[in-house]
Order: structure tokens, then sequence, then C-alpha cells
């Protein structure tokens, strides 16, 4: 129990917003991901991209695009996840260019591209499609549903 | 590089490694850059042996707080707007990895890139042929336009 006060500091609660964490800059508090800001704060705080450049508040939303979005999150957390252990073939997350850390949640796509969990899903909610080799993912992922 | 936001923090190592080690012909401004990570400021000299060898252009990125899932709005800037089919004269860039074919796995250097690459190709300079009504018509922000992309083969 006396446990519990330390592990949602260090975790989720001040790593997710953003200035406030940073104010207190002692490393420890920085954490494994610089983008932390993904689908828990984005259920706080509704933003949501029906497409890439388009930024809406869940309010402004029609109902197909709320539809759409739900979906797109159901297909994203479908995609497996990870802790980074180590493995020399992904160093860097090409999103944020930081090293990985052993020990970050990370996310595979089907193309085997690995990125840090908060920033592929962040991007993920704006276009299905790997950064590194422009893959599509649902599709990929519809092709694996069918095969198991 | 505490108390930088992720954005900040990624531009910042891209800064570096710019200065470090840039593209033949690209230097940045990395005076200006520290007072505003936000904006920069790129010079891109013409390759030699193309149709811009001995000219020399300036960029302007201006980046957004969702940097890089935003992409950055690039466009030439200052006296010399490099006469190219995908070049207005107002210094907006069609090209399509500025917007619908952006990732995040492309950084400033990558853009950077890609406009040489675009420029040395270039067989004939020209405006593109609806530079008159496209530079009355169109918005500041070139991000806000519905680009048609014109082939890639020029
Ligand atoms: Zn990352
Ligand atoms: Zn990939």
């Amino acid at each position: 129990m006396g446990n519990c006060l330390k592990r949602s500091t260090t975790d989720d609660i001040s790593l997710l917003r953003g200035s406030d964490s940073v104010r207190e800059s002692s490393s420890d508090q920085l954490g494994p991901s610089p983008y932390q800001e993904t689908l828990p704060i984005q259920a706080a705080t509704p933003v949501y991209h029906p497409s890439p450049s388009v930024t809406r508040s869940v309010a402004q939303l029609t109902e197909e695009e709320q539809v759409k979005i739900a979906k797109r999150i159901g297909l994203i957390q479908h995609l497996p996840t990870g802790t980074y252990d180590g493995c020399k073939k992904a160093r860097e997350c090409v999103i944020c260019m930081v090293e990985f850390l052993v020990g970050d949640a990370v996310r595979y796509l089907p193309c085997m591209h690995t990125y840090h969990m908060a920033c592929i899903d962040d991007w993920l909610m704006r276009s299905l499609t790997c950064p590194s080799c422009m893959e599509p993912v649902d599709a990929a992922l519809l092709t694996s549903y069918e095969t198991n | 590089m505490a108390g930088m936001s992720p954005s900040e923090r990624r531009l910042q190592k891209e800064l570096m490694s710019l200065v470090k080690e840039p593209p033949p012909g690209v230097t940045v401004h990395a005076d200006l850059v520290e007072k505003n990570l936000l904006q920069w400021i790129i010079n891109m000299e013409g390759a030699s042996g193309t149709l811009y060898e001995g000219e020399s252009f300036q960029l302007q990125f201006k980046f957004s707080n969702k940097y890089p899932f935003d992409s950055p709005e690039v466009t030439f800037v200052g006296s010399n707007i490099p006469v190219h089919p995908h070049v207005y004269s107002n210094g907006h860039i069609c090209l399509s990895i500025l917007t619908d074919d952006w990732s995040p796995a492309l950084s400033v250097q990558a853009v950077c890139l890609s406009i040489v690459s675009m420029l040395s190709s270039c067989k004939e300079k020209k405006r593109p042929p609806d530079n008159a009504f496209y530079v009355k018509t169109c918005s500041k922000n070139p991000k806000k336009t519905k680009w048609w992309y014109h082939d890639d083969s020029v």
C-alpha cells in the first residue's frame, strides 16, 4: 500500500501533464518516453484527428467520425505491445529520435518496425501507416485476422 | 535538455545533427534557430551541374508543437525564389511529403534532400502553369492548400 503514491506519480499522471512534469527537471521524472500524451490523455481531453491534418475536439465530431475513431482505437489496441528488451535491431524510436531504454513500453507493427507505444499510438490516430516503411497497418491486420 | 517539450527536444536533436553533418549545399542558421526552435531558416545552394548552379535560396521551416506528427510548413523565402514547375512565385512548394505523404520518420534533413533533388532533376526553368491564379487565391499557409500533385517526372 505504501508504494501506491510513488507509483502513480512516477508513472502515468505526472508524465501525462507535459509541461508540469518537465518543470520538475530531475531526470528520473522524465520517464522512458517523451511522448506520453496519447490515448489516456486524449480520453481526458478528447482531441481527435479524423484525417491527418484535421484536429477536432470530441464535441465537434460527426457521428460517422466517432464510429471511425472508435474502430481505429480498437484496431490499434490489437497491435502487439511489449517492453524493450535491449534488442539491437531496433535502437531508436524514429518518431521522438530517442534511443530505446530497457523496459520502455513499445508497440510492434505488422512490418516489424518498433516504436514507443506512446509515440506510435499518437501517429496511428492520424494515419494507419508505418512511419518508416509506409506499410498500411489496417490492411496487414485484416489479413492476419483471416489467417488466424 | 530538460524543460523542453517533446517537439523541441526532437528539433534540438535535428539541429545538432544538421549543424554537425549538413547535406551538401545545405546550411542552417543555427544562431537564429536557437532563439526560436519552431522557426528555422535554411540556406540551400543550387547543386553544380544543374540548372540552379551558382544560385542560392532560403527555405523557411515552421513547426507546430505537434511536430513530428504534424508536417512542418516549408516555403522558399527571400529575394530568390527558384523558378521551378513545382515552386510558386510566392515560395509555396508543391511536394507531397510536405502534406499528404508526411511521416514522422521524415526530418528537416530528409525534406531538404528531397527539395535538393526536386531542383536538381529540373529540365526547364518555368513556373507552375497555374502560378498566377494560385498566388492570387491561396492561403498564406501552404499546408492549407488542397494540392493535386503534378506528375513526379519533372
Ligand atoms: Zn518514441
Ligand atoms: Zn514499417
